[in-house]
């Protein structure tokens, strides 16, 4: 009886030439749960972190235990290793979108875990700012919504724009493991062709993918925090 | 005309109760720059604080034209904000605005419409001399320039109070004075009432026309710049205009501080001293400054010489005041004529 070679057992690498049939699906499946991702976070993670900043003791409406309590939960999404987090809300997710698979599973996890790490990026970038921005908006009359627009958001915007930049790496990277529960992308691509079949050059291609990507969103990220800034 | 009416501030701290302001008393007038001096820890920003209400004192008023400002909270104070322009320490403008967007904002949060904001702005920019530099931002600017554009944008609303929180302090001597050059012609020309909380004695003594000495959250001393100096007993006068050596002299019978205020001080008057008196004079220490209500002056001289008790008649119309360091000297201001009369 003589025993199975390796490449018997796990097939053959998928020509270079058939690569991009189906790496650009995945690829365009992976742009479409960050893209999500990040409005949702951007949003829920701005209004969190805007929270943090004005709660605290520079901030529009300080109070210790709103502050504290918000610190708290902060920390607490900030303290899963996204597995971990992804694995342990799997009936939450399912709730919420009916299913614990595909792009909209993965959604869910994503979000939960990027929206504390960019409250915590936001509330950084507010406290950069100089300490009397706050006494400017209110000698010149601003309600708190001209006061958080004006001295808060507007010029934290190239710090603000640094904060997008690095979440959405982190974004690219969760889209990845997220790809190990079926969510499709370039991480799913990577886990089943890769890492189940041996495909080498799959794996060599998502590799790229993945660093390529990842330069291209920090050299746009910098360019635009550099464009906001002032002199 | 803004009264400060016995104005306290206290804050609750886990070490208990610390009382900061102990109940301030200060009329500002308009078309006069009050300075607020003090050492460190005095309660310099706190009042600052109260006074750009951006902190409730805890208990007493501010009464802008009779109107109580320190009560009001929410759309009330900041609709009354308007009667007080702030000017900050480094300016405080916004980074990512330009000098217009920045002059522009309180108009910008009362929502004043385009074209008459577009208006003001320029017309505060030409006030402040910066009308070329409508759209820098303020980092191509220097430090007075910035302070001037938060000048422009303090009297945006048109108040009737501008406080300025050590708004000079970390200029050059250059910046410093056009700032307060830009100060005093605004007392003049707008009739504006204006607070100057600074640590530079330098600059109260250019500019202020009244002065309040803080201490320990109290006024210790409140009164018009040229009485606190030429009153040789006045703390605040000393440090106004301090002399040097400040220090007892020895080898002579007493020494004595003089200060002296007015356009016609007789030059001549430590060596008449000497000849009318038969007494040996000498100048130890002082300084003389100009102020734009005339001289003022404080000299130390040392006397020896006068031998047995008798009285030094000084002139009348020399406008001194005098004070000895020991307990031998008498002042005798009776009728026009100052006497100041010596026990050796």
């Amino acid at each position: 009886m003589s025993l199975p070679t390796e490449s018997a057992t796990v097939g053959t690498d998928t020509p270079w030439s058939e690569l991009g049939s189906l790496m650009l699906p995945a690829y365009a499946e992976t742009w479409a749960m960050v893209g999500i991702v990040m409005v949702l976070v951007i949003i829920f993670g701005g209004i969190m972190g805007l929270a943090l900043f004005n709660t605290d003791r520079r901030g529009l409406f300080p109070h210790t235990q709103s502050h504290a309590t918000l610190s708290w939960i902060v920390n607490m999404g900030r303290s899963l290793p996204f597995l971990v987090l992804m694995a342990a809300i799997i009936p939450f997710t399912k709730w919420v979108t009916g299913t614990t698979i595909g792009i909209w599973a993965a959604v869910v996890p994503m979000t939960i875990a990027g929206i504390p790490f960019f409250a915590r990026l936001v509330q950084n970038a507010l406290n950069d700012l100089p300490k009397e921005n706050l006494a400017v908006g209110l000698v010149t009359g601003g309600s708190p919504l001209q006061i958080i627009g004006s001295t808060q958001v507007r010029e934290a915007l190239p710090a603000l724009a640094s904060a997008i930049t690095l979440n959405t790496i982190s974004m690219v990277e969760y889209s990845a493991i997220a790809g190990t529960i079926g969510a499709g992308g370039i991480g799913y691509l990577a886990v089943t062709y890769g890492y189940q079949r041996f495909d080498m050059n799959v794996m060599i291609a998502t590799i790229i993918a993945l660093i390529v990507t990842v330069q291209i969103v920090q050299f746009l990220g910098d360019r635009i925090a550099r464009a906001l800034a002032r002199p | 005309m803004i009264e400060i009416r016995q104005l306290h501030k206290h804050y609750d701290t886990a070490q208990g109760r610390v009382q900061v302001l102990k109940g301030i008393d200060l009329d500002v007038h308009s078309g006069s720059i009050t300075a607020v001096v003090g050492p460190s820890g005095a309660g310099k920003s706190t009042l600052s604080h109260c006074i750009s209400l951006l902190e409730k004192p805890s208990s007493g008023q501010i009464l802008v034209e009779g109107k109580d400002l320190s009560i009001l909270s929410g759309k009330a104070l900041r609709a009354e904000r308007r009667a007080i322009g702030t000017i900050f320490q480094n300016s405080a403008l916004l980074r990512r605005m330009t000098v217009a967007e920045n002059v522009a904002l309180p108009l910008r949060n009362l929502g004043v419409i385009h074209h008459e904001m577009e208006h003001r702005v320029a017309e505060l920019l030409e006030r402040v001399g910066l009308a070329d530099r409508a759209n820098s931002y303020p980092g191509e600017l220097s430090g007075g320039q910035r302070q001037r554009v938060g000048i422009a944008r303090a009297l945006a609303l048109r108040p009737r109070l501008l406080l300025s929180d050590e708004a000079t302090s970390g200029l050059d001597p250059e910046a410093t004075a056009q700032i307060l050059e830009l100060l005093a012609s605004l007392r003049t020309d707008l009739g504006l009432a204006i607070i100057l909380i600074t640590h530079e004695m330098d600059v109260v003594r250019h500019i202020a026309d009244r002065v309040a000495q803080l201490d320990g959250g109290r006024i210790a001393e409140y009164g018009e710049l040229r009485t606190l100096v030429a009153n040789p007993e006045s703390v605040t006068g000393s440090k106004l205009l301090p002399l040097h050596p400040d220090v007892v002299p020895a080898g002579y019978d007493f020494a004595l501080t003089v200060a002296y205020r007015g356009t016609h001080i007789d030059p001549s008057w430590i060596s008449k001293l000497g000849s009318e008196y038969g007494a040996t004079v000498a100048l130890l220490g002082g300084s003389v400054e100009a102020h734009h209500e005339g001289t003022l002056g404080r000299v130390e001289i040392g006397v020896s010489g006068i031998g047995e008790a008798r009285a030094i008649e000084v002139l009348d119309g020399w406008g001194l005041h005098a004070t000895a360091h020991s307990q031998t000297l008498h002042i005798d201001k009776a009728n026009d004529e100052a006497r100041i009369e010596v026990t050796v």
